[in-house]
């Protein structure tokens, strides 16, 4: 109930910026009836629509995690953001080790296990890439060799 | 001259990577499948067959912002990497021309040369009443209901063209005709066939095959002279209508590259524009002859530049 | 009898060793490009044309390779939307639908081989419309203008009310979202919307980093969070043999979803996206109460793998008469043909019967191959599921990663994708449906393109959008389309129950 409800009225807040954003839009002088706000205009209304549906006539509750899942989550999101940032200071094969190791091991909770997919899922991997489809991938940082 | 370009090109590698077998790169800004694509794979290709350098030149595609994200790359992390170029066009320089590339200005870096061009074209259905450019700016005096379609965006290059044709008939009001922007030349030139616009403006190498099939009247030319091997389509400037405007096909490299590497490349590229391959080339994709090099294409662009800020800003475009 | 001697032509082009050769290897190679997520068939094709530069390739050679791996890619789409429900490239987003259900059920080598014989099927009906009507069906072109285009958008999401939600809001609002997303960037308007500044916004969010962000990340955060209660993976699998009766049954499902793929890959604008969505929202209508689509009914595997092969053989019409590509692909392939000096357009067929005979004969040739390949493979492709998931989903992951940083080579849409991932997940949890974010996404854009372009041409009169026979019959589907998932939720009280 109040997940729908929280997330209806999170919806409409964005749809509200999302019409403020469009009424910004600059409108060209050439003739063009419609022009580039219009449509913006009809879909925020509508998200707002939906929006208030879903505050009045919520679905039953979601089966939301506990706490502990909840952080898990948040840690798997942060490792993977980091991950984006470091491919291209230190190169593929290091970064790829390290993080598909810290997913693995947050699948399945046994160190050795995740050490050696990680190790074999960058190596693997960046075979895969570099050698068999022809990708342009840097194995380490600038400099190493 | 090869021999001295090729000890340059040797030295410039040499200190760079301490081996002598670093190729070139060629950056287009666009997914494969359009001009900027084309450009760096046969002039990439031609490089190597005529042994201008040693190694097949590498092409990357680098997709993004209209080509805002190669040119962000080269000005912020290539800026003097010799064995860089980039393709660009005019739709390259319309961009920068307004302002549609975050701030990022045509003197970030430098236009080295344009080796070919297509030319603009203005074409109309095979059963059109309309049979000459003037004709169609007639039309649009006498108030007809005229519409243009074109390869690219509203107020991009192919709708400046139809302004630019208009202001020189005398045409000063720019709701006088409409702009539709499609997906690219072949498809403004389908939807002008089904009698959806009046006419279609966009690149002679678009619509080559429509024109030979006699699907099409190809009313005018924006170039000089008149295209070789398309010698009974008049000029717009024949027609009184004094416009050029070509999508010229060329490369500019980093800001910080030295004098010397800079003429290289010009050198470089004015030995592809004469090779007999580049000229096939040309001949098979409609563009029409159009070097300029070096020095002369810098200047040629800035001027390009300042007038495409003057119109857009009159579209209302850019403030 | 001019057919047959055009087609031994082609085949005298195309038919030696060394060009099956290729044509295996590019079959093989399009497949598990297809099947990884974030690496579409545009982007294999595109990343392997410097290699037939490289490797000196001639003409009709590099056609060869190419055209192997499109269509390759094509077939390779379904495996991981069947297998771990991650949609390989977008025309393999409706798979999922039907096709993850199966594999819950323990029934993906039966989901493989239905939709590998319905890709064939395809995309074989597909090469005998290219060969005996392209000439004059590249004029339905010519027929569809502005008001056709937006009327034929129209009908796609008109039917998105009955997809997978039991909650009309919700998909509407998933639809919107993904309307609102395509309009970031500046499309065919000239002004940049909602960029904000930034130069990764200009051309839009690519909707392969959304479909990536949607289904395979989301399904890494869902299995951390359940620790797999809900998944394929791990189920036991049914032994592979080939469902003959399944396949009788969806014989007619195949040759309908071919017909209308080829149509939508004939149209430039319309693709494989809407090939296989039409196909499978056509097909889910027709059977009616009949089907069990949603729930992992076979012919909601069918239907759109026929569609989606077969729109990839209809799109290249107009790439090949027109000069027009219909689809970022047929981009990447008309850019091939230009630069071996081939222009495409009215006079290709008589200008260079050789090209154009020689591609039909390798389309031919590949697709055999890959019939050849995939349903033997079949066996190979679910070992897939008995990989221990601390190995499998960190692979899917970096694999994610790896196709997304190909695109730009820019950490932003990394981060955009992660962002989608997150929203996946909660989508999930609450029950809203994501495979209209993405339609919205892939078809927004053009929709309002359509429309903007309609008012300009018509000085804002509403009545041209149905001044055609084509728009007004697009609008009447459109609205059937609309109403009938209503009435048949009336006649069925309760929805099918998902079995999950």
């Amino acid at each position: 109930m109040t997940g729908d409800r929280v997330f209806g009225a999170v919806m409409i807040v964005l749809a509200l910026g999302y019409i403020l954003s469009a009424t910004t839009i600059q409108v060209p002088l050439f003739p063009d009836p419609m022009g580039p706000k219009a449509f913006p205009y009809l879909i925020g209304a509508g998200v707002i629509v939906c929006g208030l549906i879903m505050v009045l006539r919520p679905d039953p509750e979601a089966d939301w995690p506990a706490a502990t899942a909840l952080l898990s989550l948040a840690f798997a999101t942060i490792v993977m953001v980091a991950y984006a940032y470091s491919l291209k200071p230190l190169g593929f094969l290091i970064p790829t080790a390290i993080a598909s190791g810290i997913l693995s091991y947050q699948l399945s909770p046994r160190p050795v296990p995740a050490v050696l997919t990680g190790l074999g899922l960058a190596v693997g991997l960046f075979v895969l890439f570099k050698y068999a489809l022809g990708l342009g991938l840097v194995p380490f940082p600038k400099g190493w060799f | 001259m090869n021999t001295k370009l090729r000890a340059l090109a040797l030295g410039a590698a040499i200190s760079v990577a301490g081996t002598a077998t670093i190729a070139a790169e060629c950056i287009a800004p666009a997914n494969p499948g359009g001009g900027w694509d084309f450009t760096c794979r046969q002039i990439g290709k031609i490089l190597f067959d005529i042994g201008q350098v040693d190694q097949p030149v590498q092409v990357t595609n680098m997709a993004g912002g209209g080509g805002g994200l190669a040119f962000s790359h080269v000005v912020n992390e290539r800026g003097d990497d010799a064995d860089l170029i980039v393709a660009a066009s005019s739709a390259t320089t319309t961009r920068l021309a307004q302002n549609a590339f975050a701030g990022m200005t045509a003197d970030q870096v430098r236009f080295v040369g344009a080796i070919g061009a297509d030319p603009g074209v203005i074409v109309v259905a095979a059963d059109s009443p309309y049979s000459s450019l003037t004709d169609l700016t007639d039309a649009v005096k006498a108030g007809e209901d005229i519409s243009f379609a074109g390869g690219s965006a509203a107020g991009g290059f192919d709708h400046l063209k139809v302004l630019q044709v208009m202001k020189a008939s005398g045409i000063d009001d720019i709701k006088a005709v409409k702009y539709i922007g499609v997906d690219g030349g072949a498809d403004a030139v389908t939807q002008t066939i089904g009698g959806f616009t009046t006419a279609m403006t966009g690149d002679m190498s678009e619509i080559v095959g429509f024109i030979q099939s006699g699907e099409v009247k190809a009313l005018a030319v924006l170039t000089e002279e008149r295209v070789p091997g398309f010698d009974d389509i008049p000029t717009a400037r024949e027609q009184g209508i004094d416009v050029v405007a070509v999508n010229w096909r060329g490369l500019y490299v980093p800001k910080n590259i030295s004098d010397d590497q800079f003429s290289a490349w010009a050198d470089k590229l004015q030995a592809v524009a004469d090779s007999d391959e580049w000229k096939a080339a040309m001949e098979a994709n409609g563009l029409a002859p159009f070097t300029k090099v070096g020095g002369d294409f810098q200047s040629w662009v800035d001027g390009v530049v300042a007038q495409t800020v003057e119109l857009s800003k009159e579209i209302g475009v850019i403030q | 009898m001019e057919l047959l001697d055009n087609l031994a032509t082609g085949f005298s082009v195309a038919l030696s060793v060394n060009t099956l050769i290729l044509a295996v290897i590019g079959c093989f190679l399009g497949t598990i490009i297809g099947a990884l997520p974030g690496l579409g068939p545009s982007n294999g094709v595109a990343i392997l044309i410097p290699i037939t530069f490289t490797l000196g390739l001639d003409a009709t050679a590099a056609l060869v390779l190419l055209t192997s791996v499109y269509y390759g890619a094509m077939y390779g789409g379904r495996i991981s939307s069947i297998l771990l429900n991650i949609p390989g490239d977008e025309p393999a987003l409706m798979t999922t639908l039907d096709g993850y259900p199966m594999a819950k059920q323990g029934r993906a080598g039966d989901a493989l081989v239905i939709s590998g014989v319905a890709s064939f099927v395809g995309a074989f009906l597909a090469t005998i419309g290219l060969m005996l009507l392209a000439p004059y069906i590249a004029r339905l072109a010519y027929k569809f203008g502005p008001a056709e285009y937006f009327a034929l958008y129209l009908l796609a999401f008109s039917t998105l009310g009955g997809i997978a939600s039991n909650n009309q809001a919700k998909a509407t609002m998933a639809s919107l979202i993904g309307i609102g997303i395509a309009m970031i960037g500046q499309g065919a308007s000239g002004t940049a919307r909602f960029t904000f500044g930034n130069l990764h916004l200009l051309d839009g969010i690519d909707f392969l980093v959304a479909i990536v962000g949607l289904f395979a990340v989301a399904e890494v955060f869902t299995f951390i969070e359940s620790h797999g209660k809900s998944s394929s993976i791990g189920v036991k699998l049914d032994k592979v043999r080939i469902p003959w009766s399944d396949l009788k049954d969806s014989f007619g499902t195949m040759i309908r979803g071919s017909g209308i793929g080829f149509v939508a890959g004939v149209l430039p604008g319309a693709g494989a996206s809407l090939g296989s969505f039409l196909a499978y929202m056509a097909e889910k209508s027709w059977l009616g109460s009949k089907g069990r689509f949603g729930t992992g009914d076979p012919r909601g595997v069918a239907a759109p793998e026929a569609g989606n092969n077969a729109a990839a053989g209809g799109a290249l019409v107009p790439m090949l008469t027109l000069g027009v590509p219909g689809s970022g692909t047929t981009a990447v392939l008309l850019a091939l043909l230009m630069t071996l000096n081939i222009t495409p357009g009215p006079t290709l067929f008589t200008d260079r019967p050789d090209v154009v005979w020689g591609l039909i004969a390798t389309l031919i040739i590949a697709n055999f191959v890959l019939l050849a390949m995939n349903v033997p493979m079949v066996k190979v492709f679910v070992k897939i599921l008995m990989v221990p998931p601390a190995i499998l989903l960190p692979g899917v992951t970096m694999i994610s990663f790896v196709g997304i940083y190909s695109l730009t080579g820019s950490y932003f849409d990394l981060l955009l994708m992660i962002g989608f991932g997150v929203m996946g997940w909660l989508f999930r949890k609450m029950d809203i449906p994501t495979v209209p974010i993405i339609l919205g996404i892939l078809l927004g854009g053009n929709m309002e393109d359509a429309l903007r372009r309609a008012m300009t041409l018509s000085d804002g009169d509403p009545t041209y959008l149905f001044s055609s026979p084509i728009a007004i019959g697009l609008w009447i589907f459109a609205v059937a389309g609309f109403l009938a998932p209503l009435y048949f939720r009336r006649v069925i009280k309760k929805p099918q129950a998902i079995t999950d």
